[in-house]
């Protein structure tokens, strides 16, 4: 009977009950979307970084694990040391640099040989190897999103580079160019941002780690395979501001908009509400009345965010290829328990206000 | 006959700003059971006050009141509220139908609430013989909107009764209603009365309407100046000693 009363009450306010199920949807989409963009990034950018399929990342003291916020870098000659630890299989230095001309693109410079050796070497789409200094290699999605093929003219960090091959994205950055030249353009000859380390055995990490710390004192040792998840934990306290304020200000935006729909709800509705006290509906039954009516709106206006945020995030790759937008399950319930909760918080003091009506003074209501 | 409705040194204070109105001035009043009385008054007589006291709608500044055996003056909102969902149905003048329900959701209503949340199955063909009587089985999938103001009342009145309630209490039934409907109303109200035996009261300032019921309770500037009671009492008024004056 509740549910028949709430539809009813819902269908004869279409305008209200469409603005209010937008608000929550708005809500709904603006966590998953705002999320989903930072933790699809983070999460692309590092299972990125682990395709290059190498065992540990070895980076200088105090480097981000945003490879686009270092700026350290550490001498290539510390490679030699390195071989003579028992288990490398391949050591290759890159160079990182970030293109901020159009969005942010980490590129890097490689030595390609020892790069194919960690790596297995690129899937080739077309066109081959850098052979001079302003040459660049771009992945496949890179190129579509850019409309770029091999022979075009890029523009990169304030340099024009030539396309002269395009491979398969996932190993590691976008945009590869020569170390030599990466190093040049940073004025860090000789030097490098981090080492891609390959190991004979991958069940070893854990000890070959033990053994470069060791030799390396203070340097940034991780293994591979746990980059992305690193990416995303504590390691980014500020992502983690970021992320809570955008929930912090969804949630404002969706308590706010049910808290005047139900207000005007119930002033409209002063009336039913004394014809219902009349019948000797209890205060009780009115409040859940009210919680339930601002809980079918925020359900629904959920289920409308999620398909909306999934909408919107295929329309955002499909425009800017280069962007993920990772939606999770775990977001998608977190999204769902905001959005009531914002229902139950805004309805609080409309639904109460309700049951606090005389029911004289409510039928006396015009 | 049982006494089913009984006030005594009934007051009633209504506080406006610094401006105090006392709209009922001790009513002393017996009702037995199955009768069907007019309370009749000019406006602002207190005759309405009255019907919310008796209704358990609001409690009285000072005196009692006796429903079906239950003295509830001194009830909190939750007991007042279980005597109106088990003991009272009420009709307004101005039918107060839930207007985004059916008319047989409006009915549907008053029968949950009155089964406490649960859908009742019970009083079925008490409510088809009440729907029959009214003449509007035909027109439950209408809205409120979609029906006459005299059919809008029958809802009104199946909608009070359908909960078999002891005391019916109708304010101003017909005061929306043209004469041919107000006669179609008052007729249901009589048959309601003499069929199920339902104990009716009518507020009303219309004296057409006092030529309905069998007894007639006069009221003036918020206490009862005339009542046509030809039955005599065979049971001693509950409510004997006098009430604390405010």
């Amino acid at each position: 009977m509740n549910k028949q009363m709430i539809i009813a009450g819902l269908k004869a306010r279409p305008v209200r009950t469409t603005v209010s199920l937008l608000a929550v949807a708005l809500e709904v989409v603006l966590i998953l979307v705002v999320v989903g963009l930072t933790s699809g990034i983070s999460d692309e950018t590092g299972r990125r970084t682990e395709g290059v399929g190498a065992d540990i990342l070895l980076q200088p003291p105090n480097s981000s694990l945003f490879l686009a916020l270092s700026n350290t870098t550490m001498p290539i000659v510390l490679r030699e040391r390195l071989r003579e630890l028992p288990g490398i299989k391949a050591i290759t230095p890159v160079q990182t640099l970030v293109n901020s001309s159009a969005g942010l693109e980490i590129i890097y410079g490689i030595e390609p040989d020892t790069f194919d050796a960690v790596s297995n070497g690129f899937i080739w789409h077309k066109g081959r190897l850098f052979n001079a200094p302003d040459e660049v290699v771009v992945d496949d999605i890179y190129a579509k999103a850019k409309g770029v093929t091999v022979g075009d003219t890029v523009e990169l960090v304030n340099h024009k580079f030539k396309v002269c091959g395009i491979v398969e994205h996932g190993k590691g950055a976008r945009l590869f160019i020569s170390l030599k030249m990466a190093q040049e353009m940073t004025g860090q000859t000789g030097k490098a941002s981090l080492f891609f380390i390959k190991l004979t055995d991958p069940d070893r990490v854990e000890t070959a780690i033990a053994e470069i710390k060791r030799l390396l004192e203070g340097y940034g040792v991780i293994p591979l395979r746990e980059y992305a998840r690193l990416m995303m934990s504590n390691s980014m306290p500020a992502l983690d501001a970021f992320i809570s304020s955008v929930v912090f200000i969804a949630l404002c935006i969706g308590v706010l908009v049910i808290f005047l729909s139900m207000y005007t709800t119930i002033t409209e509705r002063t009336r039913e509400i004394g014809i219902l006290r009349s019948l000797g509906a209890s205060k009780t039954f009115i409040v859940t009345l009210i919680f339930e009516e601002s809980a079918a709106v925020c359900l629904a206006g959920a289920l409308i965010g999620i398909g909306s945020s999934f909408l919107i995030a295929r329309i955002i790759m499909a425009v800017f290829p280069t962007l993920t937008i990772l939606i999770t399950p775990d977001w998608i319930t977190r999204a769902v328990i905001f959005a009531v909760l914002s229902g139950i918080i805004g309805s609080l003091y409309p639904s109460l206000k309700a049951a606090q009506q005389d029911p004289v003074e409510a039928l006396a209501y015009e | 006959m049982k006494t089913l409705l009984e006030t005594a040194g009934l007051r009633k204070v209504y506080t406006a700003g610094k401006i105090q109105i006392e709209a009922l001035r001790g009513v002393d009043l017996r009702i037995r059971e199955g009768e069907l009385v007019a309370i009749m008054g000019p406006s602002g007589c207190g005759k309405s006050t009255l019907m919310h006291v008796l209704g358990a709608m609001t409690k009285p500044t000072a005196g009692k009141v006796v429903i079906d055996g239950q003295e509830i003056s001194g009830m909190g909102d939750n007991e007042l509220t279980r005597i109106r969902r088990d003991k009272i149905g009420f009709v307004f003048q101005k039918f107060n139908l839930l207007p985004t329900l059916t008319a047989r959701a409006n009915i549907d209503i008053a029968r949950y609430i009155h089964g406490n949340g649960v859908r009742s199955n019970g009083h079925d063909q008490h409510l088809r013989e009440i729907l029959q009587l009214l003449m509007i089985e035909n027109k439950m999938g209408r809205k409120p909107s979609e029906l006459s103001g005299g059919e809008q009342q029958r809802f009104a009145i199946a909608r009070a009764v359908a909960n078999q309630p002891a005391i019916l209490l109708a304010d101003e039934p017909t005061g929306s209603l043209d004469s041919k409907n107000s006669e179609v109303v008052l007729n249901m109200f009589r048959e309601l009365n003499r069929k199920f035996r339902q104990t009716v009261i009518l507020v009303t300032h219309n004296p057409e309407l006092a030529a309905f019921t069998d007894r007639l309770i006069e009221m003036r500037d918020g206490v009862i100046v005339g009542d046509n009671d030809s039955v005599s009492w065979d049971t001693e008024s509950e409510l004997a000693q006098p009430a604390p004056s405010v």
